[in-house]
Formats: C-alpha cells, structure tokens, sequence
C-alpha cells in the first residue's frame, strides 16, 4: 500500500509538476480517499488501477487509516470538523451518515445517486446512508450478522441447527457433554465493551421482540437476562474472556476448534474455510441467528459506504471515484476476492460472486431483512452509553437489570433532548 | 542583564504558542456548548453542572482517585525498594543500572500491549504462571472490574517504579558513607538506619518523584486507552479517558474540556499541597 | 548470608523490570503455530518469521525513522532553547521568578490530551499535518517547562565564580552559556535531553491525530494501530514491540551512567 501511495504522490508530483510546464493543456486533479487499512490491499490496488484507467484525468490518493472503526471516525472527524479541504472521499461505518449529514460534513448526492439507481441496492443499505430525506452515501458493502456451527459436532450428535437461542443452549449442551474437552465452548461472540456489543444485543433483544432504545421493556430484559444466564454466566458454555472478545478474538477461538456456535459477520466464513489458518475448514455451516419463541430471528445491520467531503473541492472527480467502486464490476471483483457481501442485489445471482461465496446465496434474505441500529446524529454518544450498561448487565451475574435500564433509558433520553450540547 | 529578554524569547514564544495558548484556549472553550450539531455557544458554568450531575463521571472520579493513590503507593514503595536493592553493587553496575531503566524508557503504548497479553485468558502469561497447564482454569483477567483494575494498576506500577528507582538511586548516592557506618558502628540494625539516616537524606528526591507521580497518575490516559478502553462496564474509566471520549468520539468539545478542567484543578491542588511539604526550597530554585 | 539476600533481591530486581520483555522477546520468536499454543509455552522455538512479517509488512523501519527524526529535532530544540532561557532565569534575582516558574510549570500540568483539539486546529492552520514539524513543534512547547525548570535549577547551583571569570575574559552572556557553562552543565544537560528524547520517542495521542498518513507515522501509533481487522498477531506486535522498543536499549545500555548522574546533580541538590 505504501508504494501505491509513493507511487501515487510522485506521479501527481510530476504531473502537476508537467503540467506547469505547458503541458497538453489538461489538468491532473488529485483526490485523497480515506479508508480503513485494509486486510486486502491488492484489491483496492487495482481497483484503483481501473479506475485511473478510465479517469487518466483524476490520480487517487488512498489514506489509510487505522482498521479499529472508532479510530478512523475519530481522525475523519478531527479533519472535517475542521473543515480539512484535503479529504475528498472517505467511507463510512453504517451508523456514521445520520451524524456526518447533521454536522454537514458529508455533501448530500441526490442527485447523483437518483432514485433508480438506489433501488438496485438493499433497501437497508439506503436507508442507512440517508438522512432527512437527502442522501449522503452510496453503499459500498454490507453485513449481517450470522450464526456460524460446527456441522460435525451437530451431526455426531445427531443435532440440527437451533432455531431459538434455548435450542442453542441445549444442543450445545449436548456436544459439550458428550465431547468433554475442557478446552471446548458453546458460544463464541463479541461481548467485549464497545461497538460489537451494541450489535450482538441487538440481535438477542430483537429476537424477543425487544428494541434496545427501550431497555426496561419486558421483552429486552427477558434477553439480556438470558445472555446473562445463559450465555455469559453458564459454566463451560462461554469462554470466560467473552467480555473482552471482539470479531478477532472470538472468531480465532471458534476457527481453532474452542466452540461448537459462534455470532460473526460474513466475514468469518472465508477464514473458517481457509484451510492454512483454520483447524474446522469443511466442518462449518452457517444459518440466520436463532430467535427465542415468538420472535424472529434479528440479524444486525452492519457495512460501509462511500462519501464525499462537504469541503471538498473537487466534488466532480470524488463522485466518479465512488460511483466506480460502486459499480457492479468493482462490487464483484470485492465480493470474488475479499468476501465482503455486496451491497447491490444483482450480483446475489452472479455465477463468480456465488462460486466464491456459495453462502451468500441462503444468506440474501438475512442480509435483505438486517436490522439498523438507532439511527441519530447523537448515535456515539447513544452507543457509549449502551456499551456501558449493555457490558454491565451481562457482565455481572447479579446485575438488577430492570433498574439499570430506567437509568441507562433516562440517559439516552436526556442525551436525545440535549441534542449534541 | 540586557539580553536576558532575547534569551529567553524563543523559549517563551514556544510556550505561549504551544502550550499557554492552547490550555487557555481549551479552558475558555469549557464555558461554552460546542458540537457539530449545536455550534458553538456560550453557556457559562454549565458544563460543570452536569459534570457534577453525571453519574459516570463521578464513577470515573472515584477510579482516577483509587488508581492514583495505590499506584503511587506501590510504585514510591517498590522504587525505593529497587533503589536500595541496586546502590550498593558495583559489579555489572551498568547492565543492573539498564535493567531498571527500561521499564521507563519502553513507550507507554508498547507496555500496555506487554501486559494486555500477559492478562490475556487463552495465552496469557499470567494464567500460565498460576495455573499451568489446566488451561480450564485460565481466567478472564480483564473481564471483571476488580481484576482489570488491579491490572491496570499492574501495568502502572511496573513502568513508574522504575523511575521512581531512578530518582531514589540518585538520592542514594548522596548518603554519606560515613554517616551510614556511624550508624552501624551504634548497633542500629538495617530497617532502623533505612528509616532513621538513609530516608531523612533521600526524602528531598522521593518528594520530587512523588510530585511527578501524582501528576502523572492523574493524568493517565495511555494505559487506559490501549489496554482495556474503560471496560469491562466502564469500571477502568478514569478521568481523561472519560474525557477524551466526550471530546472525540462524542464530539462534546465544551464538555471534554470541562473534564481536563477539573482534572487540572485536582492534579494543581494535590501539588499545591506537595509543593508546601516539601517547602519553597525543593521546587522553585 | 548477606550476599544471599542481595543475591536474591537483584534477582526480584531483574525479574521484576525485565520479565515482562523477556515474555515479549520470546513470544517474537515463535512460530505461529507454537504462538497459538495453550498453555503458552515459556520458550520459543527461535521462529523469526515474525520479525519478517512485522519489519516488511506494515513499513515499521519507516515509523521508526519518524520517531528518530521527531524525537531527535525535539530533543535539540528543546534543551537548546531551555538552556538559554534558563541562564537569565537562573541568575535573576527578582520576585516575578518564581510565579514564572510556578506559572509554566503550572500549565506543563494540563492534561496534554485536552489540548490535543486546539493544537490541531493551529497545525492545520499552519499546513504543518502530517508532517514532521507538526510533531516537533507541540512536543517542544510541551517540554519546555520540565527542561527549563531542570536546567534553571541545575544553572543556579553553579558557583557565581564561572561567570564571572568569563566577564573578565570579556565574554558577553550567549558566549557565556555555550562555552563556560554548557560544559559544566553537561550531566544535567544530557539528562534533560534524554528526559525529552524518551517523552517525544513515547509520545501517542498527539502522533495518532496529527500523523493520519502510515507513512508519516511514529512508532507508538505503528503499534497501536497493530492489530488486524480479523485476527490479533500476538507473534508480530511482540516482534514490532521488541524492535520499538531497541533503540531504547541500545540508548539506555550506553547512557545509563549519564542518567543516574544527571539525575542525582539535578534531583538531589533541594
């Protein structure tokens, strides 16, 4: 990346530099983009290629941030804030474009990103990126959360995959007994305090027939006193550090074999299957969340788009980058090499996309159907505050969760009503 | 003396410009609501009162104070104790010497990525120590408050002693030998020549190290950030954590800058009152 | 006997300050598989495949360029500017001394992260993001207070005689600092200079908002900024820790003597 980026800036050196110099009279525009570091650097490599191949008019500059969410918002929001001109074009987490379009930092493309144009993406997708009735985002790709499974340890107990979070329980139960190995869990998820949290509950809650901004419903503490119980404080059926497990950590002890069910993105599936870093490759399967009785599985909303600067000054040449790295071809080249679920509906029926990712397939209505977040510009602030009382609640085995939520509940309404102050 | 004030300029430009400007800028900007989303006005003292009315912060208030208070205990106690351990050596005085620096030196960031992997409940080295090979005992040392905080505390502990050592040895070499073999030649054991020659003559350069102790412990922000970022339950929140995540992530500019504030008048106070121990002598030369 | 109990302190001693890196160091020398070991093993199996992955793959060797630059600029500007500040200050007489002392260490107390939003807002002003003086320049101002009050402290403890022996020579007071008492100053001088090295080396918040270009970042940021989206390289950020962290050594190995003595000239004497 960093010779990409060496690269980049020389040649617009020289071409700038050409161009004073009289050149043929056309003028090299440079754009910085601003993304997440990458874990596949050669795709955004020749994406970019493509794309300077096509625009030999526009050079791309590609900034790559930390791979933590919350850090990359905290340096976007430090330059736009700002009014940084030298961003152009930068990608947002799902949750991002309500704050981002309130505090004018993200230049609203209706225009440009018409009505029939959306409809060829996930209407989850959309509306995530729109705020107001404007839009301020085109979908780059999305997530879902999914329950991944150990089908050897299904089937030699002759188990099938759970369709409510207590079937969960029981079958993983059943593999715990049977299997003893110290070693060998039943649930692996992200319970660690931050962000990945807000989603994992999200789904629990939402499969009760819960919603999180409404902890102290009877539905929302029903499941967090089931994951608290259940899941977290159930001996053997959680590895202990679950609280501190984000994607990495959780999905690493589920690919070396230490649990029978893990909660991911998509992701995860390219690197269980991997045979190199995986011990389970071929023993996985993957199915929509459970839900608990009387409910329907929830899967949480995730993924990225792309956005342009309010302060950038070259809004023209930011636009065509982001309507190429939308367009099918790049969503395939993506989803065939990286394994990132395209946000556009047509590419579920492309023969590559599929032949790379036969679990897209069942999973397209999983992804159709994923739940949001709570959609505010005061969404971090709301989020902080649902970590904390979301880690409290079922972190500690005696938590009074009915009270915890009228309080964390009047603080998000006081956070709402204070609106940013 | 005329070029006393040319002397000093480029010092005091620097200060005024990267340091005085900045604080006072920051200070100023605590009176006013400032976020993306409401702009900036004024709003008087208002962001204290809600500072005095928030639960989590308070909660943070109380940890900053626990850790600082047991950290600079410990670190004073087991600096001391390093120093005595060390200042008598003299073969392999120099490698003994860098050891005990190191701690010091390695960046805060790379300490607090040590000990995260030490605390760590698959293959940390801390549950190897105690648990060995039963790794279905392993505990999850960062997932409950008492443990991570006693971590972070840990993890604080082992980078400040060193300096604290640092300081302490310093002080060592300046007790006079005599002094000491008088006290010997009296029949004064060691624990009463520590307490009764050795410590009186060091306390000077232990009152500096505490003073810069204090300040730093509650200031810290590094550790917190890297190794648990406040969890579990923001029970390892301290006060500039607190701080930085109204500030940053929440975007809540008057607010964070209340919050340095406050820690400011606390750490000015503490050292206010350390300064007077140690009498005007120590610090203003 | 006593022996023995020395034997046994310097071994605490030891364990205590290096056990910790000695862990580090042994993990960077694992191979992967053995690094996903549980229990975790004590003793590597002397893998440096991680050092490799750690040094090419994620451009460290530039980082740690960044941080040598950042930190040596900082560590000159700082003790040079501190100590002629310091010289006037030391040999003033005057009540308003004090208060300035008090005053700039007083402001040296500020949580440094709370400033952080202000001095961005003046770089960007300045164009000086993501570049070298951008870094230098607020680890100078943050600096200047702890120098200054090191080395005024140290000046005033020199004998009046020096000085005046230079008058007589005929030098005027620039001359004086650099050749009569810079020399004599040495210890307290190097201490302050690597008292701000190691700050300026360590440094992680202001790093990590003014150097969003991995290109320009320091070594601290480089770390943080470690671990993967998918999976945590305990073998590679052990790796990456123990090469930040030898400079250090290195630099600590060969100056642990002007340390101590800097510190107990400077320390020592109120």
């Amino acid at each position: 990346m960093d010779a990409r980026v060496m690269c980049a800036l020389a040649t617009t050196g020289l071409l700038l530099a050409a161009c004073g110099g009289g050149g043929p009279g056309e003028t090299v525009t440079g754009i910085t983009v601003v993304t997440w570091r990458p874990n596949s650097p050669g795709t955004w490599d020749r994406a970019i290629e493509m794309f300077e191949e096509a625009n030999p008019d526009v050079r791309v500059e590609l900034q790559t941030g930390p791979s933590s969410s919350t850090q990359l918002h905290d340096m976007l929001s430090q330059r736009l804030r700002n009014r940084d001109a030298s961003v152009d074009v930068f990608v947002m987490d799902v949750v991002w474009p309500p704050e981002f379009a309130a505090a004018g930092w993200a230049r609203p493309l209706d225009e440009a990103f018409g009505p029939e144009a959306r409809g060829r993406f996930f209407e989850g997708t959309v509306e995530a990126v729109t705020w107001e009735g404007s839009v301020y985002g085109v979908p780059f790709f999305l997530d879902a959360g999914v329950l991944y499974y150990r089908t050897d340890l299904l089937s030699r107990y002759g188990l099938q995959p759970p369709e409510t979070w207590g079937e969960m329980v029981r079958a993983a139960d059943s593999v715990l007994l049977g299997e003893d190995d110290p070693s060998l869990y039943g649930y692996s998820a992200q319970m660690a305090q931050y962000e990945g949290l807000v989603c994992d509950m999200l789904e629990l809650v939402g499969s009760a027939g819960g919603d999180l901004m409404q902890p102290g419903d009877e539905a929302a503490v029903r499941a967090l006193r089931f994951a608290r119980d259940s899941l977290v404080h159930l001996a053997g059926m959680t590895p202990p550090g679950i609280l501190t497990y984000k994607e990495q950590e959780s999905l690493e002890l589920f690919a070396s074999g230490g649990a029978v069910f893990h909660r991911n993105w998509p992701y995860a599936w390219a690197l269980c299957a991997d045979t190199a870093g995986s011990e389970i490759a071929g023993k996985v399967g993957i199915s929509s969340l459970p839900s608990f009785p009387g409910g329907e599985s929830v899967s949480a909303l995730g993924g990225w788009s792309f956005g342009i600067s309010a302060y950038s000054q070259h809004p023209e040449e930011a636009w065509r980058f982001v309507e190429h790295m939308t367009s099918p071809e790049v969503q395939r080249m993506f989803a065939v090499e990286v394994g990132k679920p395209p946000a556009r509906r047509a590419l579920y029926a492309d023969s590559a996309v599929l032949a790379a990712n036969p679990h897209f397939g069942p999973m397209e209505a999983v992804f159709e159907a994923a739940a949001p977040r709570p959609r505010s510009p005061l969404y971090p602030q709301i989020s902080h505050r649902l970590q904390s009382f979301l880690h409290e609640a079922v972190g500690d085995p005696d938590s009074r969760i009915p009270r915890m939520a009228r309080e964390a509940a009047a603080d998000i309404a006081e956070i709402l009503e204070r609106a940013g102050g | 003396m005329r070029a006393a004030l040319p002397m000093m300029l480029p010092a005091a430009v620097f200060l005024c410009g990267f340091l005085l400007f900045p604080v006072v800028s920051t200070m100023i900007n605590s009176l006013y609501h400032d976020s993306p989303l409401t702009g900036r006005e004024f709003c008087g003292l208002d962001n204290y009162r809600r500072l005095a009315g928030d639960d989590q912060a308070l909660e943070t208030v109380e940890f900053t104070f626990v850790f600082a208070l047991s950290s600079v205990a410990l670190e004073m106690v087991a600096g001391v104790l390093i120093a005595l351990a060390i200042s008598r050596v003299v073969l392999g005085r120099g490698p003994l010497r860098a050891v005990v620096i190191l701690p010091w030196a390695v960046p805060t960031v790379v300490a607090a990525v040590m000990w995260k992997y030490i605390f760590n409940d698959q293959y940390g080295l801390l549950n190897y120590l105690v648990y060995g090979d039963s790794v279905a005992m392993y505990r999850a040392w960062l997932a409950r408050p008492a443990t991570a905080r006693l971590a972070i505390i840990a993890a604080d502990v082992w980078k400040a002693s060193s300096f604290v050592a640092l300081i302490a040895l310093a002080g060592l070499q300046s007790v006079p030998q005599q002094l000491m073999e008088a006290a010997r030649i009296d029949g004064a054991g060691p624990v009463r020549r520590f307490f009764h020659v050795t410590l009186p003559l060091i306390r000077p350069a232990l009152l500096v190290a505490l003073l810069f102790r204090v300040m730093d412990a509650f200031r810290v922000f590094d550790l917190v950030f890297v190794m648990t970022q406040g969890a579990p339950a923001g029970q390892t929140s301290v006060m500039q954590y607190f701080g930085y995540l109204k500030m940053f992530p929440e975007q809540q500019y008057g607010y964070g800058a209340a919050v340095s504030v406050v820690v400011f008048a606390i750490i000015a106070a503490l050292s206010i009152v350390l300064v007077r121990t140690v009498g005007r002598r120590g610090l203003v030369e | 006997m006593r022996l023995l109990w020395t034997g046994l302190a310097l071994a605490a001693v030891v364990l205590f300050c290096l056990g910790p890196v000695l862990w580090i160091l042994s993990t960077s020398l694992k191979s992967p598989g053995l690094v996903d070991d549980r229990p975790p093993s004590l003793l590597p199996d002397l893998d440096a495949g991680s050092y490799r992955v750690a040094l090419e793959g994620r451009g460290f060797l530039r980082s740690m360029g960044n941080s040598l630059l950042v930190a040596g600029a900082t560590t000159v500007l700082t003790v040079l500017m501190a100590s002629l500040a310091a010289y006037p200050l030391a040999r003033m007489a005057g009540r308003w001394r004090g208060p300035v002392l008090g005053l700039v260490l007083a402001a040296s107390m500020f949580p440094q992260v709370s400033i952080a939003g202000a001095v961005y807002r003046m770089l960007m002003g300045m164009g000086l993001l993501n570049t070298h003086p951008g870094l230098v320049l607020p680890y100078t101002g943050l600096m200047l207070p702890l120098a200054i009050w090191m080395l005024t402290g140290f000046f005033g403890r020199l004998p009046r005689e020096l000085e005046e022996a230079a008058v007589v020579d005929g030098c005027g007071p620039w001359t004086t600092v650099w050749r009569v008492f810079a020399p004599v100053a040495a210890p307290a001088v190097f201490t302050t200079a690597i008292l701000v090295f190691i700050y300026a080396w360590n440094e992680f918040f202001f790093a990590l908002l003014v150097m969003t270009d991995p290109a320009m970042q320091t070594v601290p940021v480089a770390i943080a900024k470690f671990p993967g989206q998918y999976r945590v390289p305990w073998g590679e950020l052990s790796a990456a820790a123990v090469v930040a962290i030898l400079p250090l050594v290195a630099m600590v190995l060969l100056l642990q003597r002007r340390i101590v003595s800097g510190l107990t000239t400077g320390a020592t004497k109120g």
